[in-house]
């Protein structure tokens, strides 16, 4: 159970402080509620661009890092297609350190030319190191632009080509930051052995006066339904063929998104899962197979990657794969398969809550879905699911004509 | 009237000491240390026997002895071993460091009676089936092929197998002959001869209230074979260090790597050295971060550090630049650590890196698991629990002439090895 008292400030800042007494650190994180999906489709990048500048300096403090360190602290962020989150964890002592920090860059950024011509460069450098230089790198842009058509899910949050983060202009960015960075775009969680009206005071102290502003939102499109099957071969030289089917599935806030999280898992989660048990370790069909959803708040995918063993055709390790999916969809899933898939999320939750940063981080996320409390709900909601619920979004979500499907032809010999 | 705010003032870490642990000599006078705290109803509990790659007569049979234990024992089979792990929620880690082989159970703690005959079987009476010494086969010759067009990984396995030798323990690579060359034999004996309790410690963590140890006394211990095993370490060669370049086709960014050999934890110098390449690369605020991607762009990250083993060590510099920009790095590079051996650290900077290094030291103490971390980092390279308030009072005091001093010591350019994956 994680406990939290939430306020509002005047200027819309929205505050959550968990108090744990186990831990001799705090830890701060402040989202803004703006991600890649919030970009236009010829500037795409700019959101994670962005989260970059915010490191550029203050005209009251030139190098944010800095006094970080000297509190004997560390801060990273990071940005996805939802949410950008800038997080901070310091000795309990030096909290109020990181509001200044936090409060000073939500108010004004030394922004440059050549702040952002820097910056541009290793955002290219990041492009190239997660992208573009390792095998397979590029499989997301891949499946997203298949499977997505409208919706801005259709790039991923580094961009859709390093073109974009390299035209950014000085003008766009500055409008970006006017327009997403204020007090009633953000949600700041405070985490540690603190007392509430400590920080309340210190926290209304840096950041109450902040000025609210008007947020102007892009109207994101909704993806349509997908009634066909799509099919991308990358001609790419790679060391391995390798094979990805991207099912439509629930977003976060759809009653189904439980199901469907453990539906990937029953795929291929752990070592009893169905794709890596039989496909895997007992008729060899893949070297490598792996099962996962998106976790995006708008309807998501639901993704099965894998390397085909080198004696088994690309047509013959999707015929399997089909063949399992089939299998669940008509069969169904056991009271006890169900069971083990629920008992391993509680687990997991329970470890996850060992860590403070990731405490603070999650109920900032679980608030900008609406409700922080939602994060000691999350285990109750997946115990919720039954057999009955499970077998009918399974059936649901794997179809063909839901399906895109990204392979890689080509092994280098 | 508006409030006057004035910047918050840094202060100081005020305690930085190792909780309590409960070491205890068990049946056979194996180790068990005993870290008991936290909020959580958790359990880590940690085997880690010295079966590393000095224990080793066949090359990758340590990794592949690890990795088969659970595929496999007596009385479970591999599926049913899967099948009880993921319907209990636990889950059996195998990392292998080059040095030892850990085992390691994480799970809920109310569910350890259920785990804990599997995890016994496990440790004791592993079977390693052909079928699966196929697989694992299959499944690493896979990965190799993935990692070999890699510029990183390529670039790591160069300068670690340049600075030790290829035939030495802690620079030798992995090969896809060398994989197809592992037979159940090897294993077999690999396991024999180091699974023993001469080379076994324990370390549990979490929160528990029963009488776990005692289980873990009867179920494991009483029936671990009675031994101990010697390492078997090659010396390096003395080699003169010099640039390597290796091209992969249609690489997009080149992998810099840019080391020497160092030391192991017990070296005199250790401390100090961490501290010197903290400075130079060990976080955000470094040098190399400084200059090399927040002024020049060249890269998304730049980092040195020192990768310790028991017996051994090296300290590199690694980055994945543009491949324009390789020569400026580089220059820019002996750069940074000319300026570390001719001009004293400023005190700001000094003190920044001291307090950047003592939060990190108290967050490694949050919590029962990272406290395990620490003291299994300590016993296992047999330095003294006093060996932590050492490292806190090193950080304190440290010169600025002693930084300098021993950059000029350690980093030199002679004896750099610099590998270009380009």
């Amino acid at each position: 159970m994680v406990k939290f008292s939430r306020y509002a400030l005047g200027n819309g800042l929205r505050v959550l402080i968990h108090k744990d007494e186990s831990t001799p650190m705090a830890a701060v994180s402040l989202l803004y509620k703006v991600g890649s999906k919030d970009e236009s489709p010829d500037k795409t990048g700019f959101a994670h661009l962005f989260e970059h500048l915010m490191f550029s300096g203050t005209p009251n403090v030139p190098d944010y890092d800095e006094p970080v360190q000297k509190a004997g602290g560390e801060n990273n962020a990071f940005t996805n297609s939802d949410i950008t989150n800038f997080y901070n964890i310091v000795p309990v002592e030096n909290l109020e350190t990181i509001f200044y920090l936090e409060a000073d860059r939500m108010q004004s950024l030394n922004l440059n030319q050549k702040k952002l011509e820097v910056q541009q460069k290793v955002v290219v450098e990041e492009f190239k190191e997660t992208c573009l230089n390792v095998p397979y790198g590029d499989s997301w842009h891949q499946i997203s632009s298949l499977a997505y058509q409208k919706h801005p899910y259709q790039w991923p949050t580094i961009g859709k080509i390093p073109e974009h983060v390299e035209q950014a202009n000085l003008n766009d960015v500055k409008a970006f930051f006017e327009n997403y960075y204020c007090p009633n775009n953000a949600i700041l969680v405070v985490a540690g052995n603190v007392e509430e009206s400590e920080v309340m005071k210190l926290v209304v102290k840096w950041f109450g006066e902040i000025p609210r502003s008007p947020v102007v939102k892009r109207a994101i499109p909704v993806e349509p339904t997908q009634n066909i099957y799509r099919e991308l071969i990358n001609k790419n030289e790679v060391p391995s063929r390798s094979l990805n089917l991207a099912f439509h599935s629930p977003g976060r806030l759809d009653p189904d998104y439980y199901a469907s999280d453990l539906l990937s898992d029953l795929l291929c989660n752990g070592g009893s899962s169905r794709l890596y048990r039989k496909l895997f370790k007992e008729q060899n069909v893949f070297n490598e197979i792996d099962a996962y959803i998106s976790g995006y708040v708008d309807p998501g995918l639901l993704i099965i990657e894998g390397q085909p063993s080198d004696e088994v055709s690309l047509e013959a390790a999707e015929k399997a794969i089909w063949g399992e999916l089939e299998q669940i969809k008509k069969e169904g899933i056991t009271t006890t398969e169900l069971q083990k898939l629920k008992n391993k999320i509680e687990t997991v939750t329970i470890f996850g809550e060992m860590n403070i940063m990731n405490k603070a981080i999650n109920l900032a996320y679980y608030e900008m879905l609406g409700d922080a409390n939602r994060i000691n709900e999350e285990v109750k909601n997946y115990q919720a699911v039954t057999v009955e619920d499970f077998n009918r979004v399974a059936n649901n979500i794997l179809i063909r004509n839901n399906c895109s499907k990204v392979v890689y032809v080509n092994a280098r010999s | 009237m508006e409030e006057i705010k004035n910047i918050p003032i840094i202060k100081e870490i005020s305690a930085l000491e190792l909780p309590e642990v409960t070491s205890e000599q068990l049946f056979n006078n194996i180790p068990v240390h005993q870290i008991n705290m936290g909020t959580q109803e958790v359990l880590k509990l940690e085997f880690v026997f010295n079966a590393g790659r000095p224990y080793e007569d066949r090359q990758l049979s340590a990794r592949t002895t690890l990795r088969l234990l659970k595929e496999g024992t007596q009385n479970f089979s591999s599926a049913q071993i899967a099948e009880t792990l993921d319907f209990y929620g636990g889950n059996i880690a195998t990392p292998f460091n080059l040095d030892a082989a850990n085992i390691t159970l994480y799970c809920l703690t109310r569910q350890i009676e259920n785990l804990l005959p599997m995890l016994s079987d496990i440790i004791l009476n592993p079977t390693f089936p052909q079928n699966e010494l196929d697989t694992f086969i299959r499944k690493s010759k896979s990965k190799l092929k993935v990692d070999l067009e890699r510029s990183d990984v390529v670039a790591y396995r160069t300068i670690t197998e340049l600075i030790f030798g290829s035939d030495h323990k802690y620079g030798y690579n992995s090969f896809a002959d060398a994989y197809d060359n592992l037979t159940v034999d090897q294993l077999e004996n690999h396991f024999a001869k180091n699974f023993v309790s001469g080379n076994c410690n324990i370390f549990v963590s979490g929160k528990w209230d029963s009488n776990l140890i005692a289980k873990i006394n009867e179920q494991i211990l009483q029936k671990m074979p009675v031994g101990k095993s010697e390492p078997i370490l090659n010396t390096t060669i003395a080699t003169q260090p010099k640039r390597k370049e290796i091209i992969i086709p249609n690489n997009l960014q080149a992998s810099i790597r840019i080391g020497c050999k160092l030391f192991n934890r017990q070296h005199p110098d250790f401390k100090k050295m961490v501290i010197v390449s903290t400075i130079l690369g060990g976080y955000f605020g470094s040098r190399l971060m400084t200059n090399i991607r927040e002024e020049k762009g060249y890269t998304y990250n730049i980092f040195a550090t020192i990768d310790t083993f028991r017996y051994d060590g090296l300290f590199y510099i690694g980055a994945e630049v543009a491949a324009d920009f390789i020569e400026e790095t580089i220059k820019e590079i002996y750069q940074e650590i000319n300026k570390l051996q001719n001009e004293l650290i400023a005190d700001e900077e000094l003190q920044m890196v001291r307090n950047y290094m003592l939060g990190n030291l108290l967050n490694m103490l949050d919590g029962p698991f990272n406290v395990a971390e620490l003291i299994r980092t300590m016993e296992m390279d047999q330095l003294p629990r006093t060996d932590f308030e050492l490292l806190v009072q090193t950080i304190k005091t440290i010169s600025a002439e002693e930084i300098r001093e021993l950059s000029g010591k350690y980093l030199v350019k002679a004896k750099m090895w610099e590998v270009i994956v380009n």
